[in-house]
Parts: structure tokens; C-alpha cells; sequence
């Protein structure tokens, strides 16, 4: 086994990028990727946490949290991917299949 | 059919991917690994609720965190085709009898060759042919044939 390679998306090409990075429980923060391990903690610098409706924590808010410097604890990281690219659109399925 | 050969199988292909948090992921799957890690690509993201979409090039989800994929019916030809290339490589099943014999002490014979004159047939049937261990017969060592153990052992045989 060769260390790094066995990771299914490298980082490497995000480090020093915009990312998003959703973690179990619900938050979900941005920040400029600065560095990263094998296990998927994260160094995220400049992160932004975007805060939730107090109500209806499913939904995120406009209201953002500004946090710095951070490390994202690997275990917690759900989801990781590019802010540049990813926009909020219309619904693109024509009739939801209910999928 | 295992679930991660099928996974596997299905990377390029388009699939649905829910989230344990309700979420859902549709895009094509770019590559995979045994934690159920993924990356897709050409991602479109949809709350639980259904209501707000967005589009993302690319993602990473974690594996630990997806509920269920959907993944497209003609994958499962693809899977079959595979196992099956792979069952025909597969060398048919060869094993035969090898292994050391058993150390019976000064004196004692070798397992297996024995048998063959206990039971007075002709020839032991599938009788571990092992080497004899020290202490046996100074001709029950390797090399020698099985039929000549026998004739060396009853001419020496009170």
C-alpha cells in the first residue's frame, strides 16, 4: 500500500481553494483548504460557518459565523467539495420522480 | 454479487446517493474505495425536504454518512459479466496428498504407508504419501517408491 494513493478524491488539488465541507451533525463551514491528512481532517483557513434557523435546523441561513483558523476533525467531515462551481439553482428536474 | 464489486463496477455511471441527513447527491461516480468513500462528479445536490438544489462540479462524501445508492439497471449485466470472467479465470481445483508424515517413534512406520498393508489391498488409496520422520527404517527415506517399502518391509518382517 502506497500511503496516499489509496484516498478516493486527492486534496491535494483543493489545497489553497475555496472549499465547502459539510459535517455530521449539520454544520457546515467554507474556507480556504490549507492542508489535510489521510484520515480527512482538514486544515480550513479565513472559514466561514454558515448558521442554521434555530427552528428548522435542516435549513441553512444567510447568517454566517466567521471562525478563522480551524481544523476539521476528520471523523466529523461528510461531505467536502469545490465552492467554486457550486451555486444554488432551480429545480432541474423536470417532474421529481420522487427520488 | 457483493455491494462494493457493484460499486465498483458502476464508477462512470450516473447514480443517486442519499445521505443518512436526508440529502441527496445525483452524479457520476468518478472512483470509489472499501470505506464506501466516493467522488463524484457533475453533482446536483437536493435538501431533505426537496425544495432547494444546487450544482456542484464535483464531491467528495464519506461513507459512513450515505443511507443508500441508486445506481442504474444496466450496471448489474456489467457486474454479472464481470464475476463470471473472473469464475473462468480461476484454475479448475487441483490438490493432491502432500505433506510430511507423522513421527511414530524408534521403530514406528510412516502414516500412510502402513495403512496399504493393515487392510491387505493392493495399494493405500489416497494415502498421504509423506516422508517417513527419523527413527524409522534406515530405507524409509525419501526417494525410495511406495512398492518397494512394501516388498523392503515384509522381507524384514519376522
Amino acid at each position: 500500500m502506497s500511503g496516499r494513493k489509496e484516498t478516493v478524491l486527492d486534496l491535494a488539488k483543493f489545497v489553497d481553494k475555496g472549499v465547502q465541507v459539510k459535517l455530521t451533525g449539520g454544520r457546515q463551514v467554507t474556507g480556504t483548504l490549507k492542508g489535510y491528512d489521510q484520515l480527512l481532517n482538514l486544515v480550513l483557513d479565513e472559514a466561514v460557518e454558515f448558521l442554521r434557523d434555530p427552528d428548522d435546523p435542516l435549513k441553512t441561513t444567510d447568517q454566517t459565523r466567521q471562525l478563522g483558523l480551524i481544523v476539521c476533525r476528520g471523523t466529523a467531515v461528510m461531505l467536502v467539495s469545490p465552492t467554486d462551481g457550486t451555486d444554488e439553482i432551480a429545480n432541474p428536474f423536470i417532474q421529481p420522480d420522487g427520488a | 454479487m457483493l455491494p462494493l464489486s457493484l460499486l465498483k463496477t458502476a464508477q462512470g455511471h450516473p447514480m443517486l446517493v442519499e445521505l443518512k441527513n436526508g440529502e441527496t447527491y445525483n452524479g457520476h461516480l468518478v472512483n470509489c474505495d472499501t470505506w464506501m468513500n466516493i467522488h463524484l462528479r457533475e453533482v446536483i445536490c437536493t435538501s431533505k425536504d426537496g425544495d432547494r438544489f444546487w450544482r456542484m462540479p464535483e464531491c467528495y462524501i464519506r461513507g459512513n454518512t450515505i443511507k443508500y445508492l441508486r445506481v442504474p439497471d444496466e450496471v448489474i449485466d456489467k457486474v454479472q459479466e464481470e464475476t463470471k470472467s473472473r469464475t473462468d479465470r480461476k484454475p479448475p481445483g487441483v490438490g493432491r496428498g502432500r505433506g510430511r508424515g507423522r513421527d511414530d517413534g524408534p521403530g514406528g512406520r510412516a502414516k500412510g504407508i502402513g495403512r496399504g498393508l493393515e487392510e491387505g489391498g493392493p495399494k493405500g488409496q489416497g494415502g498421504g504419501r509423506g516422508r517417513g520422520g527419523p527413527g524409522g527404517k534406515p530405507g524409509g527415506i525419501r526417494g525410495i517408491s511406495f512398492f518397494t517399502f512394501i516388498i523392503f518391509y515384509l522381507s524384514n518382517s519376522p
